[in-house]
């Protein structure tokens, strides 16, 4: 692990969890896989706070753990799944659109809990979803487990993990640590549960319909009494699927750009007449960018839809993006030059990309000390002799994809900072403007006056006021810019992945 | 010699009389006589009588010396050199042999010029020599130094009044060495909006996308024909350069060219197939690193926590965050 992922992760946890986690994370990020005391011992936390946060992270699939021989459980983490943290609100968002409120909200209790019965996520998903609701209406549990099923269906969701029910009743000796099973089918079996219910909507006070609400009270508490029906059945975000979508989504809209064409998303069926359709595939075969390519002819044409080179073409772009961005648009035409070439001599470079000598080569140093460009040398003399070597520029993708990769890691841990640095600044403000609320609020439910309001109100002076604003204006525009690197993050990241599978 | 021999000259050994035969002999010969053509002609002229002949002749311009296998050639100049040879006589009354010798191999360069080095090689002459002569044939206006354009040290040497072959000054885009990069940029945005518009209007058309893909391509032949009717270049031109330009989008990204089989013949078509060009869209938006200002920090690496640079006290961020 970099460093900068390992900086990356801390402050994850850290805002996410708090101190002792982070420390107990960083540290098992740090030194790989180790057993329970080594970490008390070198941390130099108690025994009892490294077991709960041991807990936490567990439950948040941070931290996975292994019997290893000597009969010693060790703990691993990850460093990876705890990079994925950075994009729990694309997962969010993903699911919004694809299945609205309810399954926003079944995600989101998801990825913030780790790992749910279904049950559980069901009732809090319900009264969630009431509160926001008019007054009157309530969300019906049927309609959020209807939600949570196509959920798992089309594998968003599945099931964790379990230990498998032992048959002979002899327990025999415990296993120092649970050893997890689960079938590929029963990933996403749903149990079959007949949750009856309306969401509940938080009540602050007892005001409207007085008796009522007293009576409802009791019962409410005893429900939580009842054994919940499928207790042991524990679902959790399946991250690789969404994963799946962002892939499909970026791939999509690469060629919808390309092709100019209002295009049907590929899972979904299509809806225009079959000619046209043809046509379609036939220029996307055509196209230049070769994301899809026609391998034989059964059943009027098979299309493929070549994946690694799909990726591979959204890395390029991205590379591209960022030489022109940070170079000018002339070292971007030659940086793609080279690109496209493969291997090019410096007057070669001028002469293609029609840019004069000096200006060429002063561009060709930049972009070779930043690393998107390499050197290879070809000698004619086994001496080596400079005058006597050939020196040809080219691009090697796979490295400078994992540099900018890095860069990527250390932007997104540096706006974090920032952030926090802001709302640090802002610490008295905010929590100036905390404690008026609460007042506010709290008069309210008592029935003041307006005047009295108004009073408090003014206790944040305009200025002040003018503060918050830009402070909430910049902490929305650093989380925003965070969420964008974190686009770049996944197309580099699986362009990487694919090609490493293929070696 | 030893002793004074003498001779009754015959009456045809007048001097002059002699070279008119000699070029007599030439004409009939156009390709060139030996010395033992002249000497079976008139075997009553000594040899140095001959040589006295010969060596006006060619002073005078007349003749040719060629080296041959056999021996030397002598072949009468032919009239078309007659006019600058006049012309060079009358310029090259005072100047000596080496002088003649090395305009003779500038000459015999054409118009891709030469070398100092090889001028050199071919006269044998050494070099102070060689820079006095072509310093003087300068100042007399009969030869020119050319800068060439791939080593810009290098100048070649060509008659004054003869054009520049395209491989020493670089062609249409290079005027006086310089590189013309304006000119390059001009032509380039010109060419792009040509098949921009040309896209534009197929996909208005609506019709079924095979047909809209084909009517937004254009040839490069097309994108030729509409720069030299758009008149903004002052130099000719060709097709190759216009493809070196359309090459040049490709780099840039907004261009992506096909090529496609064609019929010889059809207009445009170079060696049986033709280069079909189109206006592309970017496949992905500025990508998100971008966005933020780290990925284009110029001190990126030197920023850290608690340092001189950190995100805490960035300019950058917050010149951003301003916006």
């Amino acid at each position: 692990m970099t460093q900068a992922e390992i900086k990356l992760c801390s402050l994850l946890l850290q805002e996410h969890f708090g101190e002792i986690v982070e420390k107990i994370g960083v540290h098992l990020i740090r030194t790989g896989s180790q057993p329970l005391r080594v970490i008390a011992h070198d941390t130099g936390t108690s025994l009892d706070q490294v077991k709960k946060a041991l807990c936490v992270l567990i439950q948040h699939n941070l931290v996975i753990y292994q019997v290893h021989k000597r009969g010693v459980v060790e703990y691993e983490a990850q460093c990876s799944r705890v990079l994925r943290m950075l994009r729990y609100p694309r997962y969010i968002y993903t699911a919004k659109t694809l299945y609205s409120d309810t399954g926003e909200l079944i995600v989101e209790e998801l990825l913030l809990n780790g790992k749910m019965t279904m049950s559980a996520v069901v009732k809090k998903v319900a009264d969630r979803l009431t509160e926001t609701m008019e007054d009157g209406k309530t969300m019906d549990y049927a309609e959020v487990s209807n939600t949570f099923v196509r959920l798992a269906d089309t594998h968003f969701v599945q099931r964790c993990p379990w230990v498998p029910a032992t048959e002979n009743s002899d327990p025999g000796p415990l296993p120092l640590a649970p050893i997890l099973v689960i079938s590929e089918k029963d990933m996403y079996l749903v149990p079959k549960l007949s949750l009856i219910g309306k969401g509940k909507r938080r009540r602050s006070s007892d005001e409207d319909a007085a008796g009522e609400p007293k009576a409802k009270r009791p019962k409410h508490n005893r429900d939580n009494k009842e054994p919940i029906p499928d207790d042991g059945i524990y679902w959790q975000a399946n991250l690789d699927r969404f994963h799946q979508h962002f892939r499909d989504q970026a791939i999509v809209s690469a060629v919808a750009n390309r092709m100019d064409q209002i295009f049907r998303s590929l899972p979904v069926g299509y809806n225009i007449s079959k000619q046209v359709l043809d046509q379609y595939l036939t220029l996307l075969a055509d196209d230049p960018l070769e994301f899809v390519g026609k391998s034989g002819d059964s059943g009027g044409g098979m299309y493929v839809i070549n994946l690694h080179k799909a990726l591979g073409s959204l890395a390029t772009a991205t590379l591209e993006s960022v030489v022109q961005e940070r170079f000018g648009s002339r070292c971007a035409r030659i940086f793609r030059l080279v690109l496209q070439k493969k291997h090019l001599e410096q007057k070669q470079v001028e002469d293609f990309a029609m840019i004069p000598a000096k200006e060429a080569k002063d561009m060709l140093y930049k972009m070779l000390s930043g690393n998107f460009i390499s050197l290879q040398e070809i000698p004619k003399t086994p001496d080596h002799a400079p005058s006597r070597t050939f020196y040809l520029y080219t691009v090697n993708i796979l490295s400078a994809a994992r540099m900018l990769l890095h860069r990527c890691y250390k932007s997104i841990a540096n706006l974090i900072e920032r952030r926090q640095f802001e709302t640090k600044e802002n610490k008295r403000l905010l929590e100036k403007s905390q404690r008026v609320e609460a007042i506010i609020a709290s008069m309210q439910a008592t029935g003041a006056e307006d005047a009295q309001l108004q009073e408090i109100e003014e206790m944040i002076t305009v200025p002040e006021r003018q503060q918050l604003e830009t402070l909430k204006r910049n902490v929305n525009k650093l989380d925003a810019s965070e969420i964008q690197v974190d686009e770049t993050i996944f197309l580099l990241e699986s362009y990487i992945e694919s090609t490493m599978k293929r070696q | 010699m030893a002793e004074v021999k003498v001779k009754v000259q015959p009456p045809d050994a007048d001097p002059v009389e002699v070279e008119n035969r000699i070029i007599e002999l030439c004409h009939q010969f156009p390709h060139g006589i030996t010395d033992q053509v002249i000497q079976n002609e008139m075997p009553h002229i000594e040899a140095q009588q001959r040589a006295v002949a010969i060596n006006r002749l060619l002073s005078m311009g007349q003749l040719d010396l060629l080296r041959s296998n056999t021996g030397l050639l002598y072949r009468i100049k032919d009239s078309q050199n007659a006019g600058p040879v006049s012309f060079f006589l009358s310029k090259m009354k005072g100047s000596d042999n080496q002088e003649k010798l090395v305009y003779q191999i500038i000459e015999d360069a054409g118009n891709k010029g030469i070398w100092s080095r090889d001028i050199r090689y071919k006269s044998n002459l050494p070099l102070t020599e060689i820079n006095k002569i072509l310093k003087n044939l300068e100042s007399k206006k009969l030869i020119k130094a050319v800068k060439s354009v791939a080593a810009s040290k290098k100048k070649v040497y060509m008659l004054y009044n003869l054009q520049p072959d395209r491989s020493v000054t670089g062609g249409a885009w290079y005027s006086d060495q310089d590189f013309e990069s304006e000119f390059v940029e001009v032509l380039n945005q010109q060419c792009f909006k040509f098949l921009q518009t040309k896209a534009e209007t197929a996909r208005e058309s609506k019709q079924n996308p095979m047909i809209q893909r084909n009517s937004s391509f254009a040839s490069s032949h097309e994108v030729w024909k509409y720069i030299c009717e758009l008149g903004i270049s002052k130099v000719e031109l060709s097709m190759e350069d216009i493809e070196t330009i359309l090459n040049t989008l490709i780099y840039d990204g907004k261009v992506e060219m096909t090529i496609i089989a064609a019929k010889e013949g059809t207009v445009g078509s170079v060696d049986g197939h033709m280069k079909l060009y189109r206006a592309v869209n970017p496949i992905i938006p500025p990508t998100g690193l971008v966005r933020a200002p780290c990925g284009l920090c110029p001190v990126f690496d030197d920023c850290h926590e608690g340092g001189e640079i950190s995100p805490s006290n960035c300019i950058y961020m917050t010149e951003w965050l301003e916006f």
